[in-house]
């Protein structure tokens, strides 16, 4: 049996004000290592809050997430972003490169925060250029490539740090369909071959289509939990 | 992490163009004005003070508080060759100088008499500089040389007598009758109302003060430091002299000087806080512009005072980049107008030359102040940049990748 590596119990995110918003409502969830989730809904159902607070990005009110047996709740700021350096992987709608550097030196640049050697960061960063497609554009800057491109550049730098999971907030919004399939062809083997589990969150019915699970949000709730 | 720095100050060429540019020009102006200020009073204490008074002079001691004749320099017991002997000390420029009630016909001024050796002068009183007519008088001379304004209060021209009328040593009475041999003109107006200048030695005879001076003007060596120079005068110990700095002999002029000074830095502190919003500016503009990509290194693992530390060494080489500019730029300038110093005219030349000085305006080329300015204005900087450090460490990554 597969090793959980996100358990999340009874997690609550409340948004106060003159009417509190509840946009995660008592989720509880285990994702375990390899898999290939998608999580679906509606804007505003709360699956990118959800993705934020499985990253450690946002506090929950209540609840906790478990990450290798690690209540990401209980971390500092300063604990969680150096948890989140080394356990997890993030890609963005808007791919966010660091647009001064070059393709290598983005997908490089995680590790360099990890102080790894130089020489293992560049062959790294070139292992997984390769890996996306983007062998010869090593040194050209974020400006210089498509957007689908960019989002690979992106996939990359997730995996740099070789993570635990890659936490991927719909990373297909700004794509072409053509883009998109590469994309996610990418993805669908770097899951298949390094086990490497994904998380999305997503409304793209190719992602969904991709997916081996696809978790159903509405009003911050989990509605449907479905392995293919 | 240098090298992400320095990428990042190049990717808004805009904002660090301003950025350079407004750290540079502050150099310029604060230096500027106050290369002027300092470059003014710099001409006016070489003029007034090297020209004329001296940097440096001898008296018998208790002089310069009570200045009788009866405290003058003695040069049987003074050993003059042991002060000449001091390095640095290029003459010894002797002077007599008392007051007298003058007379011509009916009309009576006491006069300030200064007895000099024209040979042996500070420029200032090299009197074929400052006749109006006339001739200067030699060591044997009996000729004496009268101000202007004396001049026209008697009546008097070339040729016509004053005669003389004071107190010498231990009371002896002074008095004499002097031929003048021409008629100058003193830049200081209080002067230039009194002022009778006289062959040493006559003076010397008239006030019974034979073998004696007032004072000793010490010319000190051009490569000399007067200060340096004023110190091992001191430390020979000579007894009963007492040798004094143009500082103690005017603390009137360090006093002007200082409040003129202040009202310097009052508006050069104005500009620094103009500087101060400006590059205020150009910070929050850069972390504004930079909210989400903050958001995102924050997101993917980088540690926020590591980020700070980035953001801090950007600003600190956009700052200092203006700041050597600037020191660099204006240096030229200084020189320019050190040796070609902007002529006063009207009204403004009028009030200056009322208090004897110069109506030009002069820089110092002194490059402490540049490098004081160019240190002021980069500290300023790195201060204002706290700002971005401070929004980094409050930075929210979730509300930051929103904006």
């Amino acid at each position: 049996m597969s090793k959980a590596v996100i358990e999340v119990r009874g997690l609550y995110k409340v948004y106060e004000g003159a009417v509190p918003v509840k946009a995660v409502n008592g989720i509880d969830l285990t994702i375990t290592e390899g898999e290939f989730t998608a999580l679906k809904g509606p804007s505003g159902c709360g699956k990118t809050t959800l993705l934020n607070l499985l990253g450690g990005l946002d506090q929950p009110t209540s609840g906790s997430i478990l990450i290798d047996g690690i209540d990401i709740t209980e971390l500092s700021d300063n604990e969680l972003i150096d948890f989140r350096l080394h356990n997890i992987g993030f890609v963005f709608q808007a791919y966010n490169l660091i647009p001064v550097l070059s393709a290598t030196e983005n997908v490089s640049f995680i590790m360099l925060l990890q102080d790894r050697p130089k020489e293992e960061r560049l062959a790294r960063a070139e292992q997984l250029l390769k890996a996306v497609g983007l062998s010869g554009k090593e040194n050209i800057r974020p400006g210089q490539l498509s957007g689908g491109q960019q989002q690979r550049v992106a996939v990359a730098r997730a995996l740099a740090s070789k993570p635990k999971f890659v936490l991927a907030d719909e990373p297909t919004a700004n794509l072409d369909s053509e883009s998109t399939s590469k994309l996610l062809d990418i993805m669908d083997e770097l899951n298949a071959q390094e086990n490497m589990t994904f998380v999305f969150a997503t409304h793209d019915d190719r992602v969904i289509a991709k997916a081996k699970r696809v978790v159903s949000i509405g009003d911050g709730k989990i509605i449907s939990d479905t392995a293919k | 992490m240098l090298k992400l720095a320095w990428r990042n100050i190049w990717r808004n060429r805009g904002r660090s163009v301003i950025t350079i540019a407004a750290v540079m020009f502050c150099v310029i102006f604060a230096v500027v004005l106050r290369s002027f200020q300092v470059g003014v009073w710099e001409n006016m204490i070489h003029e007034i003070v090297g020209n004329n008074f001296g940097y440096l002079q001898i008296h018998e001691d208790g002089f310069w508080a009570d200045q009788s004749l009866d405290r003058t320099i003695d040069f049987n017991t003074v050993n003059v060759q042991e002060l000449l002997s001091v390095n640095g000390v290029d003459r010894l420029i002797p002077r007599m100088e008392s007051f007298s009630l003058l007379y011509h016909g009916s009309n009576t001024k006491g006069s300030l008499v200064m007895g000099i050796d024209p040979a042996l002068e500070l420029p200032g009183l090299q009197l074929d500089d400052i006749l109006l007519e006339g001739r200067s008088f030699s060591r044997d001379d009996s000729v004496i040389v009268v101000s202007e304004g004396l001049a026209n209060y008697f009546n008097v021209g070339l040729g016509d007598t004053l005669l003389f009328m004071g107190q010498g040593y231990h009371g002896a009475t002074a008095y004499g009758a002097f031929p003048i041999g021409g008629i100058a003109r003193m830049t200081n107006p209080e002067l230039n109302k009194q002022l009778v200048l006289m062959p040493f030695q006559k003076a010397q005879y008239m006030y019974n003060c034979t073998d004696r001076a007032t004072t000793l003007v010490v010319a000190v060596n051009k490569d000399s430091n007067y200060e340096t120079v004023g110190a091992a005068l001191k430390g020979l110990g000579a007894e009963g002299l007492e040798i004094l700095e143009w500082k103690e002999l005017f603390p009137e002029i360090i006093q002007t000087i200082e409040v003129d000074m202040a009202g310097g830095r009052i508006f050069v502190t104005i500009l620094y806080f103009i500087i101060s919003f400006v590059l205020l500016g150009t910070v929050i503009m850069m972390v504004a512009e930079r909210q989400r990509e903050f958001g995102i290194l924050i997101s993917i693992g980088m540690k926020k005072t590591k980020l700070a530390y980035v953001t801090l060494l950007e600003n600190i080489m956009l700052i200092m980049g203006g700041a050597i500019a600037g020191m660099a730029v204006v240096k030229p300038v200084q020189f320019y107008f050190k040796y070609h110093p902007i002529d006063l005219s009207g009204r403004m030349k009028e009030a200056i030359e009322q208090y004897n000085f110069e109506p030009k305006l002069y820089t110092t080329t002194s490059f402490i102040i540049n490098l004081n300015h160019g240190t002021i204005i980069f500290a300023i900087g790195v201060l204002v940049s706290l700002y971005a450090l401070v929004k980094i460490m409050k930075l929210n990554p979730i509300e930051s990748m929103r904006s």
